[in-house]
């Protein structure tokens, strides 16, 4: 179940790059990221929402939070597409999978303190 | 290849063709055509029938032919030029110090 | 061949990302690859960083707020100039329009979301090598640039020092009109003009194989000799040889100079011709509209040596008004839009169609110019007309020394004998040698004009027997001077006896020449009865001697003339 919504080996890649700073790389990820939720949530045009979801999808892929990116990226194109169907119940899958990966990454952070 | 070279049997003549425009881009090949060979032949011809144009660096050539080829004892021939080449050849007067045929 | 290194160099990399984390992640990726970086959280400050820092290579997102990456990369490239910057977009865009809009940004190359660091590194040093590439060229460029200032530079001072050497002559004379680019003399074009002693005028119209200063250099010796034995009263002759064997010398053997060279002389109304590889001159008679061609009969100076240079001249008689062309080979050759030349018959129908001599000079400047549109810069021309001698003014010679020593009473005698009257001309230095009496110097003219008149006499007329009515006109003088050389060739016995007299007479001096020759005589007393008078063709100069000399005797029945001048007191 884990390995889907984080990739493991983009982790250790991240860890190998950043070494001492990689805790901070993950509690900034996830400062930028509960932004990035708000500003969803709140977003009042097509635009902004487009450019939010976009921002996203590129942190989330680069962090290796695979759904969390694919899911970004459905939205951005609904977004694109103009057609407000199904955008609020895409956000709540988004709210609902942060909330699944970030308890991941703090025990991450955790674990290379630890080190 | 606008220069051509030919050697006669026994070595004792070159015949040097120019194809094209004899002027000053074909320097180096003219003077490659003749410097170096052994043993130095002894008389010259340079065949102009396929020469469309002389200037000025060309007669510069000959003239370094010509000093190549033992000054005012060289024996070369000019042939088959063209009337617009015969015209230079006869306004500087080369006709004078080239047996042109 | 372009060397371009490539070991690591470390640079400085702007990473402009409005995504804190993928800007941490990024900064690291850079900096361990060996680099240094500067971050930007949006387009604006990417700008600034780039104004403050210059970095040398930029890695921009697309979509930042404030400034997008697109007008970021725009502003970033303006301020490079003509430097390479690189601009690496970060994007995760995929559709093609979105990729086109980054290159019209200025954008040259992407790497996409997730980043890749082998990618990363791969791009980073591809595009490096470019700016390295670019970078050596605009240097290159630089240094061309610069070495071509100095080039023109050493051109100019080239022409400053020729043109003192060319500009003793006298090209400014009123019987002369000439046309010649400022540039000529890098195009090997030369023109001089010298007056003799005697008042004759020498031009040399001439074209240097080659251009640039090769073209140049070889004018300089060339110009010293024509100018300094000009100056003496040599003959075009030994000036020729004398040119001929300089050149020879000095220049390489592919480099040669054709000329022609004239003699004009307003007191003998006639021009002396030597031609060498030039294209034809004209020789336009005013009275009987002919024109008369002056070809190329000689090979160009430089190529032969001097045992076999041919200094033959042609001589043509000419009345007042009477001019002489000389062209360049640029006239005949210019060329119009399509390729085609003005040639021999365009130049022909211009000759033809001219009504008024006087035009004739402009009536070719322009026909030149409406055929070309724009002026060449290698065509030559000069005019020169046959104009009363009186209305010409020599420059008065300058002298060197002070005139403390001056020599005030001596003689001396020459024997010219066959053998040395074939291949010698004694006037130079009997001119000199006369001209160390400070008292003479101000008739040099006249002085010079009667020691050639008197030596030509002797020698043509007396010696070599040649009829002087033979000169009555134009084939006539041909034969004359063809005749002369022949003639002087077959000399076995003769001679030419000069002697000088030189002695004080109160405040100044008085000078007697005598001129014998081993000839037949004439009859002096029929020649001295004809009216003085400077138009006809023939007449031993009889008159030319007694209009400009103070006394003349003729005894020994025309044998032996005797001259006499006389100076006053000097002021």
């Amino acid at each position: 179940m884990a390995d889907t919504h984080l990739d493991r080996d983009v982790l250790s890649a991240l860890q190998e790059v950043m070494e001492d700073e990689y805790p901070v790389l993950l509690d900034t990820f996830i400062a930028d990221s509960e932004e990035r939720l708000r500003v969803l949530r709140k977003a009042e045009d097509a635009t902004q929402l487009m450019s939010a979801a976009h921002s996203f999808k590129g942190s989330s892929s680069n962090m290796g939070a695979v759904r969390l990116a694919e899911l970004c990226d459905e939205l951005e194109q609904r977004a694109k597409e103009k057609s407000p169907v199904g955008i609020e119940k895409l956000v709540g899958e988004i709210d609902g999978e942060f909330a699944i990966v970030r308890p991941l990454y703090e025990a991450e952070r955790q674990r290379s303190l630890a080190e | 290849m606008s220069v051509v070279t030919e050697v006669s049997q026994n070595g004792q003549k070159l015949t040097i063709s120019i194809k094209g425009r004899f002027d000053f881009a074909k320097h180096q090949e003219f003077r490659e055509s003749y410097e170096n060979l052994q043993p130095k032949p002894e008389s010259f011809e340079v065949n102009l029938r396929d020469a469309t144009y002389l200037d000025s660096s060309a007669l510069g050539m000959l003239l370094l032919l010509r000093d190549h080829a033992g000054g005012e004892n060289a024996e070369i021939r000019l042939t088959h030029a063209n009337a617009d080449v015969r015209k230079i050849l006869a306004i500087s007067n080369f006709e004078q110090i080239f047996d042109v045929a | 061949m372009i060397a371009v290194q490539s070991s690591f160099e470390s640079l400085t990399i702007l990473i402009a990302e409005d995504s804190a984390a993928d800007r941490m992640l990024l900064s690291s990726i850079v900096r361990r690859q060996g680099h240094a970086v500067l971050t930007a959280a949006n387009g604006a400050e990417a700008v600034q960083a780039f104004e403050q820092q210059r970095p040398q290579l930029v890695l921009m997102d697309a979509m930042m707020p404030v400034m997008d990456g697109f007008e970021a990369a725009r502003q970033i490239k303006a301020l490079a100039g003509e430097t390479l910057v690189p601009i690496i977009f970060l994007t995760s865009l995929t559709e093609s329009e979105a990729l086109a809009r980054c290159l019209e940004a200025g954008g040259d190359d992407f790497l996409a979301k997730p980043y890749n660091q082998v990618i990363l590194a791969a791009k980073i040093k591809a595009m490096d090598r470019l700016r390295r590439l670019q970078a050596t060229v605009l240097e290159q460029r630089d240094q061309i640039a610069r070495h071509h200032d100095y080039l023109l530079n050493e051109q100019r001072v080239a022409k400053a020092v020729f043109d003192k050497v060319a500009h003793s002559g006298c090209l400014s004379a009123p019987n002369i009109r000439y046309l010649q680019s400022p540039y000529a003399l890098f195009n090997g074009d030369l023109l001089l003009a010298a007056f003799t002693p005697a008042g004759d005028m020498h031009v040399l119209l001439g074209d240097f194989t080659g251009h640039g200063l090769p073209a140049a250099v070889g004018a300089m010796p060339l110009a010293e000799v024509f100018y300094g034995m000009t100056a003496k009263g040599y003959g075009l002759s030994e000036t020729l040889r004398e040119m001929n064997s300089k050149l020879k010398r000095i220049l390489p053997v592919d480099m040669f100079c054709c000329a022609t060279l004239l003699c004009l002389s307003f007191q003998r109304r006639s021009v002396e011709v030597w031609n060498g590889g030039m294209p034809d001159g004209y020789l336009h008679s005013i009275a009987s509209g002919t024109r008369t061609p002056l070809t190329a009969r000689h090979l160009p100076l430089g190529v032969l040596s001097p045992q076999t240079f041919d200094d033959r001249t042609q001589v043509f008689p000419m009345a007042v008004g009477d001019r002489v062309f000389l062209l360049s080979d640029g006239v005949i050759d210019t060329c119009d839009a399509n390729d085609q030349l003005f040639g021999i018959e365009r130049l022909e129908r211009v000759f033809a169609a001219n009504q008024q001599p006087d035009a004739l000079f402009e009536e070719i400047e322009q026909a030149l110019r409406d055929f070309r549109g724009e002026a060449r810069d290698d065509v030559s021309m000069v005019e020169i007309s046959l104009v009363e001698a009186a209305q010409l003014s020599p420059p008065a010679p300058v002298y060197s020394d002070s005139g403390q020593s001056c020599p005030l009473d001596w003689s001396v005698s020459f024997e010219f004998r066959a053998a040395t009257l074939k291949r010698f001309n004694p006037l130079p230095y009997l001119l000199q040698l006369l001209l160390e009496v400070h008292g003479l110097r101000a008739q040099s003219g006249a002085l010079y004009s009667v020691l050639a008149e008197l030596y030509s006499n002797a020698l043509e007329h007396g010696v070599l027997g040649l009829d002087s009515s033979l000169k009555r006109d134009a084939s006539g003088f041909a034969r004359y001077y063809q005749e002369r050389n022949a003639r002087l060739d077959a000399l076995q016995d003769g001679y030419v006896r000069v002697n000088l007299q030189v002695s004080p007479k109160g405040e100044g001096g008085s000078l007697t020449i005598q001129v014998e020759d081993s000839g037949k005589g004439f009859d002096v007393a029929q020649v001295m009865d004809r009216p003085l008078d400077g138009v006809r063709l023939s007449g031993r100069g009889v008159s030319l001697i007694r209009q400009l000399s103070r006394e003349a005797r003729w005894s020994d029945d025309g044998r032996s003339a005797c001259v006499e001048f006389y100076w006053e007191a000097l002021a």
